[in-house]
């Protein structure tokens, strides 16, 4: 998720504010260390009485923290006096790894003994673990620094606790590997000695924090923490909470977006043996609620998707049955490739036009994409008098918090969200809509419910990703320099969900292409006509998914037409651009490039038919390079090897970047090469893995990560990686067969 | 006398819809959680389970189809979680979301039991069914490979 989207989102709820009816979001976007540390003087307040220690104030807390916990300086450290440590992650996990990387930032700054942890989910508690909701490869660049403070002040407590048993000073006491030791005499005690007596400690106001030469597991390859639950089939999904009386649901939703419920007939249905309740579900007023649909409830998941299948459900499908995707590209295309709304403007773009040695045009595509984790969209929710309850995967417990609240007439706090681990989720599972049914349908039946979506409805009501078109022209002087850039994009973009009609990408939207490190001293840049038709959603990568295509093909092509090497091409673009702002991004784009070329050989001679091609891409404030070796007989496209080079800054987990990019590639290919959502009368056409074919094993390439080893400020890796695959691989196939691919996917199937 | 099933040789009775298929069976009625549910077409081979010890995709298999058949699911894989595929993706560090896994290992565990050398191409093959989304294959495939070879060795 793109900043500007946030800003959206906040727009649109300062607006909501003066309209009650509508369903209220949360949206936070900073904290302070204090806000993790508030709790902490509850407990040390306590202590200065006594000699027992309130976990902290709230009861969810206070439950999970069993009656071994002898030290909880904050919501995310609860130490035993039997040594266990256990560690909670705040943020969402969803395959990303963001549950092994922050706790081993704790422990390393605590010095904890990785082998004493263990890790738990947080539920939703922004009070206590700070902002939860998960996008925006944010979580590292949000929370690095509060966790390691945390277990710094951990360790600096537990120190001073054993300093006062030594009967020593501070200074001649050090902690290390779950011990602290007295510098005099080598005498340990272990942290869960030192448990109860280090929660009488004041709190650190500013820890001092470790060098870099003393990390233990920040920058190291470490394994997943849960690793060993997944391949015993132990690890619990969103997909996975039973609790006793809990009934099962599946849902149907109008195909086609702004529809209405036109009749139903559910006299049948009800017969039907297991099942117990149809029930049919107004659209919730909030940008990521539900479009309303009609669910069947049964004492299994089987019968009451069998029963869904048989009930008669007419729609009034309203005014977007004109949305046909075929034909609304090519209208983008027209809008991209006549003058459009002028967003920004930098020099004289038409004297560099005029004075140019040569001129080079191209208009980019690409379709929408839907983010098809392999977990469907799922959810428990039991709505009780007192109480509502939620077990979902999920990247924003606190956006359930506040809808369910609303929805339901009651606080935030008393939503309780036990946030799941996530069967992957891309971006999609920011929009709880299918946990804001489960919610409806419990109260409703007064029990228990589990929804789960099909595969189908999962493919067809979603938040896609935005199909697009995109024009630029650029000029080159006789040096082959580039002079000037116009861009012009046209897509529907997810500022209309929080902007009725809204009819082409806002400033905002458009950020990236002004702020592309390539700079072009005479630019311009313009918005075309894109009004949505559907929900348009942050996918993995988001807009970078088309920018870094646009930019990183169009890149190879002026090289080709300036008769340069593409890499030294790239380079020459970085060594031209004049904004002193922008030359970290210019060393770090070009360092990253440096090394993708080297490890991939570019420039190397190569069997015929093959070749390399190579892209560098800056989003989410990394950086990474790509270079994709392609063999190419006819139609067939064979992915041999693909070189990442990344610079994330300070580096937590080796091998969760390492995986990062691995799956960034297979995201990034399937993309590419094969995946689209279309619509006809307004209607996903797609409706499970065989006509939305996402990448298989057999398309594998070998993929190899290179890492800059960094002292920069870390920055998240979730979405970074899949930018530059897709112009990497078309300009690959062009240095192999001389075809150049402008429009994605590559390889569409007509559906 | 009703139908039974046997899984991870656990007989029980057949007590529902003959139609059911058996995921359903597994996760809903004997709660068995570990199969997952990915796209209820045989398409994705997140249901992947034992029949007698064949991979076979439980989202489309009527349980009454079943009868009298001995199921090994991943609960059951191994005593201990030690099955050599499981080890093997430890240590190489497959899962990401993991959500996959149980299918993929369940796939490749009946593949290698018929295969033991299989070449990089068989693996494809063998393991085309199952998608991951999170992108996990290279690891698969090498975690197949280390598994073949030691197996290789042991012959």
């Amino acid at each position: 998720m793109n900043e500007h989207v946030l800003h959206a989102m906040n727009q649109w709820k300062q607006r909501q504010q003066q309209d009650k009816t509508s369903v209220d979001t949360k949206i936070n976007t900073s904290m302070s260390r204090r806000g993790f540390l508030k709790t902490v003087s509850l407990a040390s307040g306590g202590l200065a009485l006594g000699f027992t220690i309130p976990a902290c104030s709230t009861t969810e807390t206070a439950k999970i923290a069993s009656a071994d916990v002898k030290f909880n300086p904050s919501g995310f450290i609860h130490l035993s006096e039997n040594g266990d440590l256990l560690l909670y992650c705040g943020r969402c996990e969803m395959g990303q790894g963001i549950s092994t990387a922050l706790p081993a930032a704790v422990a390393d700054e605590m010095e904890a003994d990785w082998s004493r942890v263990t890790i738990k989910q947080a539920d939703g508690n922004e009070e206590l673990y700070g902002p939860q909701n998960t996008g925006g490869s944010a979580s590292i660049r949000k929370m690095y620094q509060p966790m390691r403070e945390a277990g710094a002040a951990a360790k600096e407590m537990l120190i001073i606790a054993g300093a006062k048993v030594f009967k020593t000073s501070v200074d001649n006491c050090y902690a290390e590997n779950h011990f602290v030791i007295n510098k005099n005499n080598q005498e340990k005690l272990s942290f869960g000695e030192l448990a109860s007596l280090a929660a009488n400690s004041a709190i650190p106001e500013s820890p001092t924090l470790k060098t870099k030469d003393q990390f233990k597991y920040i920058g190291k390859a470490l394994d997943r923490h849960d690793q060993g639950l997944v391949v015993e089939g132990k690890r619990t999904y969103g997909v996975d909470t039973k609790l006793p009386g809990m009934k099962y649901a599946a849902i149907s939703h109008c195909p086609v977006l702004g529809g209405t419920l036109k009749s139903l007939d559910k006299a049948a249905v009800l017969k039907m043996k297991g099942v117990i309740d149809v029930v049919e579900i107004a659209p919730i007023k909030h940008p990521f609620s539900s479009i309303g649909g009609v669910a069947v409830v049964a004492d299994n998941s089987w019968t009451a998707q069998r029963a869904l299948q048989q009930l008669n459900i007419e729609w009034d499908l309203g005014p977007n049955t004109v949305y046909n995707t075929k034909e609304y590209k090519q209208q983008l295309v027209k809008n991209v490739e006549k003058p459009a709304e002028l967003i920004t403007e930098r020099g004289n773009l038409d004297k560099a036009f005029n004075d140019s040695a040569a001129k080079v045009s191209a208009t980019y595509t690409g379709g929408h994409l839907c983010h098809a984790p392999m977990e469907p969209n799922a959810s428990v929710v039991w709505v009780q008098k007192d109480s509502c309850e939620v077990w979902a995967s999920t990247q924003s417990p606190a956006d359930i918090q506040t809808v369910l609240a609303q929805y339901l007439k009651r606080e935030a706090k008393d939503i309780t969200v036990h946030v799941m681990m996530a069967g992957g989720a891309f971006g999609r599972k920011f929009k709880c809509d299918y946990v804001h049914e489960a919610a409806v349908i419990s109260e409703q039946i007064n029990a228990p419910v589990q929804l789960i979506w099909s595969r189908e409805e999962d493919m067809r009501t979603g938040f896609y990703h935005s199909i697009n078109a995109q024009h630029i022209e650029a000029s080159l002087d006789a040096q082959g320099n580039v002079t000037g850039w116009l861009h012009r994009a046209a897509f529907p973009s997810i500022n209309s969900l929080f902007q009725e009609g809204l009819d082409r990408a806002p400033k905002g939207a458009i950020g990236d292409i002004d702020n592309h490190p390539f700079a072009i001293n005479n630019f311009r840049s313009e918005s075309g006509e894109a009004p949505a038709h559907t929900r348009i959603g942050w996918y993995r990568a988001v807009y970078a998914i088309f920018y870094g295509f646009a930019f990183g093909t169009f890149a190879d092509e002026l090289a080709y037409k300036a008769g340069k090497d593409p890499v030294k091409f790239l380079n020459d673009v970085y060594d031209n651009n004049q904004n002193p702002e922008q030359a970290d991004q210019v060393k770090r784009s070009k360092a990253v490039l440096a090394l993708a070329a080297k490890h991939s050989g570019i420039g190397k001679e190569l069997p015929k038919g093959e070749g390399i091609g190579i892209a560098v891409h800056y989003s989410f404030n990394s950086y990474v390079a790509m270079a994709v070796h392609v063999k190419v007989d006819g139609d067939n496209i064979k992915v041999l090897n693909v070189d990442c080079a990344i610079d994330c800054g300070q580096i937590l987990n080796t091998d969760g970047a390492t995986a990062q990019m691995e799956g960034a590639v297979v995201m990034g290919m399937s993309l590419s090469l094969y995946t689209e959502i279309s619509f006809t009368d307004g209607a996903v056409v797609n409706s499970n893995f065989h006509d939305y074919p996402v990448m298989r094993i057999s398309d594998m390439p070998n993929v190899r990560v290179h890492i800059v080893d960094s002292d920069e400020k870390p920055t998240g890796l979730g979405e970074p990686g899949v930018a530059p695959f897709a112009p990497a691989l078309s300009n690959a196939i062009f240095a192999a067969s001389g075809t150049r691919y402008r429009d994605l996917p590559i390889k569409p199937l007509s559906v | 006398m009703s139908k039974t099933i046997v899984i991870n040789g656990v007989e029980h009775p057949i007590d529902v819809d003959e139609n059911m298929p058996l995921l359903w069976f597994l996760r809903d009625r004997l709660e068995f959680t570990g199969t997952k549910f990915g796209c209820g077409s045989g398409l994705c081979g997140a249901c992947t389970v034992h029949v007698e010890g064949q991979a076979t995709r439980s989202c489309i298999i009527p349980v009454s189809a079943l009868a009298g058949k001995s199921i090994t699911t991943i609960e059951g894989l191994s005593e201990n979680g030690d099955h050599p595929l499981q080890k093997a993706w430890l240590e190489n560090n497959v899962p990401q979301c993991g959500y996959c896994q149980a299918g993929q290992i369940m796939n490749a565990a009946s593949f290698l039991a018929t295969n033991d050398k299989p070449s990089d191409a068989d693996i494809d093959n063998a393991m085309q069914g199952n998608i991951c989304r999170c992108g996990t294959y290279q690891r698969i495939k090498k975690a197949i490979k280390s598994v073949a070879y030691d197996l290789a060795k042991e012959v």
